[in-house]
């Protein structure tokens, strides 16, 4: 008898357990609906900025760059390698000039961003059978420009290059055979792999819609937070006394709440985004899912943790920011992680950022499975053990502060 | 009227100093984002560009021939062999664990087919998912091949009896000599600190201009600053916001230093262009933020709507990806970013040396955004007044 009795307070204990959880669900999704702040970073944001950054980034690599040409050799060898270099793709001719100080002024104008001269011993010289040399100058105001400008030219220098030495050991007397076998005795080819265009928006935007996930997680978190602190209400969050077991609830009962909402983001973002952009997407769906878990839930203990100490609602997006562009460079994705110095990596390792984005670049664009990436996935899984306790220690400080003034407050109202 | 004026930006002046000693954001915000910021990128672009990549190599010929390539290859600038691998497979494997960023393939028997004029092929592969260490080890891995292979041509003409300098010209008839205006060492810290620095001043300026001015608002606070500024809408935001016109350009000017002088990244022009170029910078940034604060007197709003521009203008100043090859809307939207006219000014200024004619538009364009705060001029005024915008 005494069996069942305890066994009924434990079912009682069960259910209100789950009933507290349910309510503190419910309630924080009224919050979030009420808010039109938290609204504009749970449901608009996530929503706008991966449209926005895919529109911005649609086009992967630069088209017809416009270059300047000074051909001080005019003969037809030299009108041969500039055609082929305005042929590329990537490259487009769009004025010619006598002399290398006109170009330069074309160049300060901003009417070209690079220049291809060839000198006026350029035909003589490979008609006599000696070197010359072509010479770029490339805008480098942005990396890219350099990238597309000195590649095509180079593949079309090395062509001519090429034709040319094929006649040159004709003129020795080595023909045929063996003259391809000395015009390219090791051949060499370089792939290019995960990224085959090597597209700027492949690269980077699989990491920002990442962050983005991270970013408005992190503020919208911050903001329901903040208004709770600004109107004292975190006391309400726990319906009778305080101990130890109702801080759980709510936390539990809270993050159930975002992880619904961004579960349903995630799939947009992840999902369906890189269909729209045309963005690298070769991972199993099932493996991003077994990353994604544990990646929502240490952001999201990791924000509360932190939210816990803003002291008003707009703090954390007025203070924290700037930290998005850090975030970005701290993951390792444009700046090799394997030369960040081992200060700033463990930095980095007390962000889900940094894991959640290198753990979903090699899934998604490399084709990694989970046993790849068991480093990425351990941590996020330590990171959300560990900010689950922080945000248990914090929301229980906070609790307790809040009900302590409360108690006081209502002392000088009945003193 | 004038001395009127005067007292009252100054009385404001020195209503907002004693406000910013009361809380710790406004320290937090300033000071310390920037010295972080500062500290952080410049620590962490310290080496220029990224060298000794880690890459694998597969070497099934397990030649003198291969081990001397293997050990070119680890002594080339970008890479570094840190990984011998047994299989094609295994090499893409540790590729997608990221722990190699290329690998090299030489088949078997590679240097007998070299002797024996069989022409093996030797491939690489590179990982363009990180891109800036796959197109770096890309150029990298192609010019040694391309070394390794003029090597060879070297030893079959010489064995041919031909002279060195007729050799030389066949080998490579033309040659490509590149030259990269302005930044002759294409460090990679070049490209992005001089945008994202002035970035993350631009975000802190729209924030510390729309958080003072909100935070009044919010807290029902801005009908005595109205009045500390003798009901001057006009005087009331200059003397707010003056203190921090001069600490973000005094911390703008602290980064120019930093960057031109202590990395001595390129400056083919006086510094003092940078210094005005800051200065009008942190300006322009803060009209544009009492124009957002204007357009929706809630603190708030104002933030996200200050954090979203913030972070587009990172895009918008045309560094990561060249402003002229987005869409055509894009171009015309960058132009109502202060960042991008600064990055012009870099350019022109510090990048390439030209004449300042050639700026003169750019700094016209960045004073021309001290218009902005005009058409909310009323709006701001009634909103301080009357108080009747939400607070949360």
């Amino acid at each position: 008898m005494n069996d069942s009795k305890h066994k009924s307070t434990q079912t009682n204990k069960f259910i209100s357990i789950i009933k507290d959880i349910y309510n503190v669900f419910m309630n924080e999704f009224r919050i979030i609906f009420k808010d039109r702040g938290v609204l504009i970073m749970f449901m608009l944001a996530p929503l706008a900025y991966p449209i926005i950054y895919g529109s911005l980034y649609k086009n992967e690599t630069l088209v017809d760059v416009p270059v300047a040409a000074v051909d001080c050799s005019r003969s037809q060898r030299s009108g041969e390698l500039l055609r082929h270099i305005d042929a590329t793709q990537n490259v487009k001719i769009v004025s010619h000039y006598s002399s290398l100080t006109e170009a330069k002024k074309a160049y300060n104008d901003k009417k070209v961003s690079g220049v291809i001269f060839i000198p006026a011993d350029f035909n003589k010289k490979l008609n006599t059978g000696e070197q010359t040399t072509v010479s770029i100058y490339c805008d480098i105001s942005s990396f890219m420009y350099y990238r597309i400008i000195s590649q095509a030219c180079s593949y079309c220098v090395q062509d001519m290059s090429k034709k040319i030495q094929v006649e040159r050991l004709n003129n020795n007397g080595i023909t045929g055979e063996s003259a391809a076998i000395i015009s390219d005795p090791i051949p060499y080819e370089g792939v290019v792999l995960y990224n085959e265009g090597a597209g700027f928006a492949s690269f980077i935007l699989p990491a920002v819609l990442m962050l983005i996930i991270h970013q408005t997680l992190f503020f919208g978190i911050g903001m329901i937070a903040g208004t709770s602190r600004e109107e004292n209400r975190f006391h309400v969050l726990v319906s009778t006394s305080i101990h130890r077991g109702s801080t759980f609830r709510v936390i539990i009962g809270k993050s159930i709440s975002y992880l619904s909402i961004y579960s349903v983001w995630s799939f947009f973002i992840l999902e369906v985004i890189p269909h729209i952009f045309n963005l690298p997407h070769i991972g199993n769906t099932a493996d991003i899912l077994l990353l994604l878990l544990p990646f929502l839930l240490s952001t999201i203990f990791f924000s509360m943790t932190i939210s816990v100490f803003m002291p008003n609602r707009e703090t954390s997006m007025i203070l924290f920011m700037f930290m998005s562009l850090i975030l970005l460079f701290l993951s390792g994705v444009s700046w090799p992680q394997s030369n960040i110095n081992g200060f700033w990596r463990a930095f980095s390792w007390i962000f889900p950022s940094t894991h959640g984005i290198q753990g979903y670049i090699k899934i998604n664009t490399m084709g990694a499975d989970i046993r790849h990436i068991s480093f990425e996935y351990i941590s996020l899984w330590v990171q959300t053990a560990i900010y689950f306790i922080t945000a248990t220690g914090a929301y229980y400080w906070q609790i307790n502060k809040s009900s302590q003034k409360l108690m006081n407050e209502m002392e000088t109202e009945i003193g | 009227m004038f001395n009127n004026l005067f007292e009252a930006i100054f009385e404001t002046f020195k209503r907002e100093i004693i406000r910013m000693a009361s809380r710790p954001i406004y320290f937090f915000c300033t000071v310390v984002v920037m010295t972080f910021s500062y500290i952080f990128f410049l620590t962490f672009f310290n080496e220029g560009q990224p060298n000794k990549m880690p890459i694998g190599v597969v070497d099934f010929d397990n030649s003198a021939f291969s081990r001397q390539f293997i050990r070119n290859l680890d002594a080339t600038q970008q890479a570094k062999v840190t990984m011998r691998l047994n299989s094609h497979r295994e090499a893409r494997e540790e590729m997608q664990r990221g722990n190699i960023y290329a690998f090299v393939e030489i088949k078997r028997d590679f240097s007998s087919q070299v002797i024996s004029n069989r022409r093996p092929k030797m491939t690489f592969y590179v990982n363009d998912g990180f891109l800036i260490s796959g197109s770096l080890l890309l150029k990298d891995i192609t010019y040694l091949s391309a070394v390794t292979s003029a090597g060879m041509q070297q030893q079959i003409l010489r064995a041919k009896g031909m002279d060195e300098s007729r050799i030389k010209s066949i080998i490579q008839p033309i040659t490509l000599d590149t030259h990269l205006i302005g930044n002759p060492w294409a460090n990679y810290g070049t490209y992005l600190l001089n945008v994202i620095l002035p970035s993350i001043l631009q975000l802190m300026v729209l924030m510390m201009t729309i958080f003072p001015i909100g935070v009044e608002l919010k807290e029902r606070t801005s009908k005595i600053w109205l009045e500390t500024a003798n009901n001057s809408i006009f005087a009331a935001i200059t003397g707010k916001l003056l203190p921090y016109t001069f600490i973000f350009t005094t911390l703008g000017i602290i980064g120019n230093i930093l960057l031109y002088r202590y990395m001595g990244y390129p400056l083919q022009s006086s510094i003092s262009w940078m210094f005005l170029n800051t200065f009008l910078f942190v300006l322009a940034s803060q009209a544009i933020g009492v124009l957002l604060i204007g357009i929706t007197p809630v603190l708030r709003d104002g933030a996200t709507l200050a954090g979203f521009y913030g972070m587009l203008g990172v895009t918008f100043a045309g560094s990561t990806f060249p402003i002229e090859q987005m869409p055509w809307a894009t171009r015309i939207f960058s132009d109502l970013f202060p960042i991008h006219h600064y990055f012009n000014i870099y350019v022109n200024q510090a990048l390439n040396g030209v004449e300042i004619k050639h700026s003169v538009v750019s700094f016209v364009a960045l004073l021309s955004f001290n218009i902005l705060p005009l058409f909310v001029y009323y709006r701001l005024k009634k909103a301080a007044i009357n108080q009747n915008f939400p607070i949360k």
